[in-house]
């Protein structure tokens, strides 16, 4: 399929054929031009501004925040930014933020955060669920809520707990329980009792696997990481950059104004920061091991399960002026992707090679006119992979519909301040992360050739999904 | 095919009853040494009417991984015939032992989608009894028709094995075909099969065959352990295809060694789109991540 023609309406135009592809070619230049058209159709369009963010240092399972439930990550991490930026009794437009293991009690769970933390009782809010890419969907969301000028502030946000996960009962004892609860006579109820038997009292434990394939999504990066060619010494030397970036980033006092303690973690848990190459090199593979090919992913270059939350504040620049309040970057724009994975197709976290290209084409931008890469490190084989289809010349004309390959990144911008293999990854809180620490980075940059410095986010997703996004130094 | 009129039964036959007719003939012909002659019956069986539980129908779609829609899965249909096929099987005049018998082949041609709300007219009858290497071997064919004298929307067409069952006048095929090597591709899915999987199919299909029900039934007729019922797994990987095999499809599905319970399968599912990117055909192997044999292959085609 071609990248133009995912976003075209017709089952016709994700042909991969070449002719295809040309027309899909074509539509680019028509969809640059309905992005102008839209932009003057709705001049009152106003900026979304990333004001700051708050997070609590990022836990692995089983570790500091094992008793701690996602409603309690999120709250501390929201009780942080009310704190930070003084936002006591106030009532924000709206507060978006969601958990990908989430359990079903938890159906208000962003609501349930705002009316147990300082903020005012009349604050709304609504929870959303896209797998990893949750918590930037929430960004991009409420940053449109407020161009629109539908709300003049948001909280955008995501937790997670791999250790408080929820464990469902099986579906033989669900069925009797709920057959039970139906049942009007004794008979009945005995009736749906006798069909118990002593399987359906082993609970339900939640699994890594594609709902579809089977496959888990380590076993699945495997496949897409065999196919790109990515080698071992490539994703330990990706891993031990985030863990050294991460590190100094610290060091920095970069996180000063971006976390708040928690449970007596000061930084992310995950961290090594004397880790090297050697050591990376002696860990054992752990996905991929019943593929043809060498198995190259190890727990070093995996991200590990992780507990944590994060949150970011945006506004209206005339709110956040109102407010005295800082504005860091602009959220320019977002764009979501998905790619057929189930019979493989295309690789299950490739999602991103298809939006970011849309993103860039639709904003008239190259990969040479940004100044950040962050680059979601579900896998370093993920980010290895992405890069690797960018520079492929046969995926940029028969997949993305180019002239050619689409581009290479300068390495020296990609993740400079440490990414998810060493900060480690709650699922829905790692798009709060990354859009608060680009925007802190972004304005410290501040113009480039003079224009604005510019971040390019990108998010890849269970299900074969993916979400990126522009951010601008404000 | 017989021109003869098809024998109406009126109601669809108990295929329980059908299993311990099966074995009481079994005994029967061994201790009197007596067997019904080389040639299959020539009438078919019939019954109309017939229509599909609901609750029945969703627990096989949920087992199967198909969404519950309002359309029976071809698989369904395939359970549905099922004991109307046996029946033709188990007549007294079937030259053949029908336990034992291994499921070779199955191709369902299913031209418009039968809903679960149609009344429908099922035939069935057994057709092209031929020499097999190891063995004889037949088709069962069941033809599904809207009730009343409607077009056949289901055809379905099994092969079947007597093993080691060789009927006088019947030649065995001069070369015995020698599979292809079989080189594992990447899968694209992983099948977790627990040993209550062949439990769980009998339940919804209908089929309690004990060779799929427990390590024990299974060891009773000589297997070393129950194994996985073949159109189980067909009708998964039909499932897998997915929604692009659209309302007229043919399906197809040979099955080489057999799946031991419990068991890990991986499957590979590969489509092919015609220049327009419209979905043509699918195709799926299944094997052992373990040995690396081959389960079973098919495929799903555009009609």
């Amino acid at each position: 399929m071609s990248i133009q023609g995912q976003s075209a309406p017709g089952p016709k135009e994700s042909s991969p054929s070449p002719s295809a592809g040309q027309n899909a070619a074509g539509q680019n230049a028509a969809g640059q031009n309905a992005a102008g058209q839209a932009a003057a159709a709705f001049p009152q369009l106003r900026k979304a501004v990333v004001v700051g963010g708050n997070r609590i240092p990022f836990a692995r399972t089983g570790g500091a925040y094992t008793k701690s439930s996602n409603q309690d990550m999120l709250t501390a991490a929201l009780d942080g930014l009310i704190a930070r930026f003084g936002l006591q009794d106030e009532r924000i437009g709206e507060v978006a933020a969601g958990a990908v293991l989430k359990h079903s009690r938890d159906f208000n769970l962003t609501r349930e955060a705002v009316l147990g933390s300082a903020l005012s009782a009349e604050t709304p809010a609504y929870d959303l669920q896209q797998a990893c890419a949750t918590g930037l969907e929430t960004v991009l969301g409420l940053a449109n809520k407020i161009r629109l000028g539908q709300i003049d502030s948001a909280i955008a946000g995501g937790v997670d707990s791999a250790s408080d996960a929820p464990i469902a009962v099986s579906e033989g004892l669900r069925e009797v329980l709920l057959d039970l609860n139906r049942a009007k006579t004794l008979p009945q109820r005995l009736q749906a009792l006798s069909r118990l038997r002593p399987k359906d009292l082993a609970p339900d434990a939640p699994n890594t696997g594609e709902p579809r394939t089977g496959l888990s999504m380590g076993e699945h990066q495997a496949l897409t990481t065999a196919q790109w060619k990515i080698t071992r010494e490539a994703q330990d030397e990706l891993a031990c950059n985030s863990h050294r970036n991460l590190a100094a980033a610290y060091d920095a006092g970069f996180f000063d104004d971006l976390l708040t303690p928690y449970r007596g973690l000061r930084k992310d848990a995950n961290l090594r920061p004397d880790t090297s190459l050697e050591k990376l090199a002696t860990l054992k593979p752990v996905f991929g091991k019943n593929l043809g090919s060498e198995a190259t992913m190890t727990a070093g270059n995996s991200t590990p399960l992780t507990d944590g939350a994060s949150t970011v504040l945006l506004a209206s620049e005339e709110w956040a002026d109102a407010h005295d309040l800082p504005k860091l970057a602009t959220v320019v724009d977002g764009e979501a992707a998905a790619v057929d994975f189930v019979h493989g197709k295309d690789g299950l976290l490739m999602a991103p090679a298809f939006a970011v290209p849309r993103l860039l084409a639709r904003n008239g931008l190259t990969l040479e006119d940004i100044d950040f890469f962050e680059i979601h490190e579900a896998f370093a084989g993920t980010v290895l992979s992405t890069l690797a289809a960018w520079e492929d010349e046969e995926f940029g004309r028969t997949r993305l519909g180019l002239d050619g390959a689409f581009g290479i990144i300068d390495r020296s911008k990609l993740n400079v301040n440490g990414s998810s293999l060493a900060a480690g990854h709650p699922f829905a809180a790692t798009g709060g992360r990354i859009v608060a620490t680009l925007a802190k980075m972004l304005h410290a940059r501040g113009q480039v050739d003079g224009r604005p410095a510019r971040g390019l986010i990108s998010i890849c997703a269970a299900g074969g999904q993916g979400v990126v996004a522009i951010l601008e130094a404000h | 095919m017989t021109a003869s009129q098809p024998v109406i039964l009126g109601e669809m036959p108990s295929l329980s009853k059908l299993y311990v007719n099966a074995a009481a003939t079994a005994a029967r012909r061994r201790v009197l040494g007596t067997h019904t002659g080389t040639e299959l019956p020539e009438c078919s069986h019939e019954v109309r009417g017939v229509q599909a539980d609901v609750a029945n129908l969703t627990a096989y779609q949920h087992l199967i991984g198909e969404t519950a829609s309002d359309v029976l899965p071809a698989g369904f249909i395939h359970a549905l015939a099922f004991p109307l096929a046996m029946s033709v099987m188990n007549r007294d005049d079937f030259p053949l032992p029908l336990l034992g018998m291994i499921h070779l082949s199955n191709k369902v041609v299913q031209s418009a989608p039968v809903r679960f709300t149609e009344a429908l007219d099922i035939r069935t009858r057994v057709e092209n009894l031929r020499g097999h290497r190891a063995g004889t071997q037949l088709d069962v064919v069941a033809e599904v028709r809207e009730a009343g004298d409607g077009a056949i929307r289901w055809l379905g067409v099994s092969s079947y094995l007597a093993k080691g069952v060789f009927l006088p006048g019947i030649d065995k095929p001069s070369a015995p075909s020698v599979p292809a090597a079989f080189t594992a591709p990447d899968p694209t899915a992983l099948w977790q099969l627990g040993v209550d999987t062949g439990r769980a199919y009998a339940a919804v299909s209908g089929d309690f065959n004990p060779i799929h029900l427990s390590v024990l039934t299974a060891k009773a007729l000589g297997m070393r352990r129950s194994i996985a019922h073949g159109m189980y797994l067909a009708s998964r990987a039909l499932a897998d295809v997915g929604a692009a095999k659209g309302d007229a499809f043919s399906w197809d599905v040979s099955f080489e060694a057999p799946v031991f319970l419990p068991a890990r399968v991986a499957l590979d599912i590969s489509t092919a789109q015609d220049g327009d990117g419209a979905w043509q055909r699918s195709d799926y192997a299944a094997w052992s991540p373990h040995s690396g044999r081959k389960h079973f292959s098919g495929s799903v085609a555009a009609l």
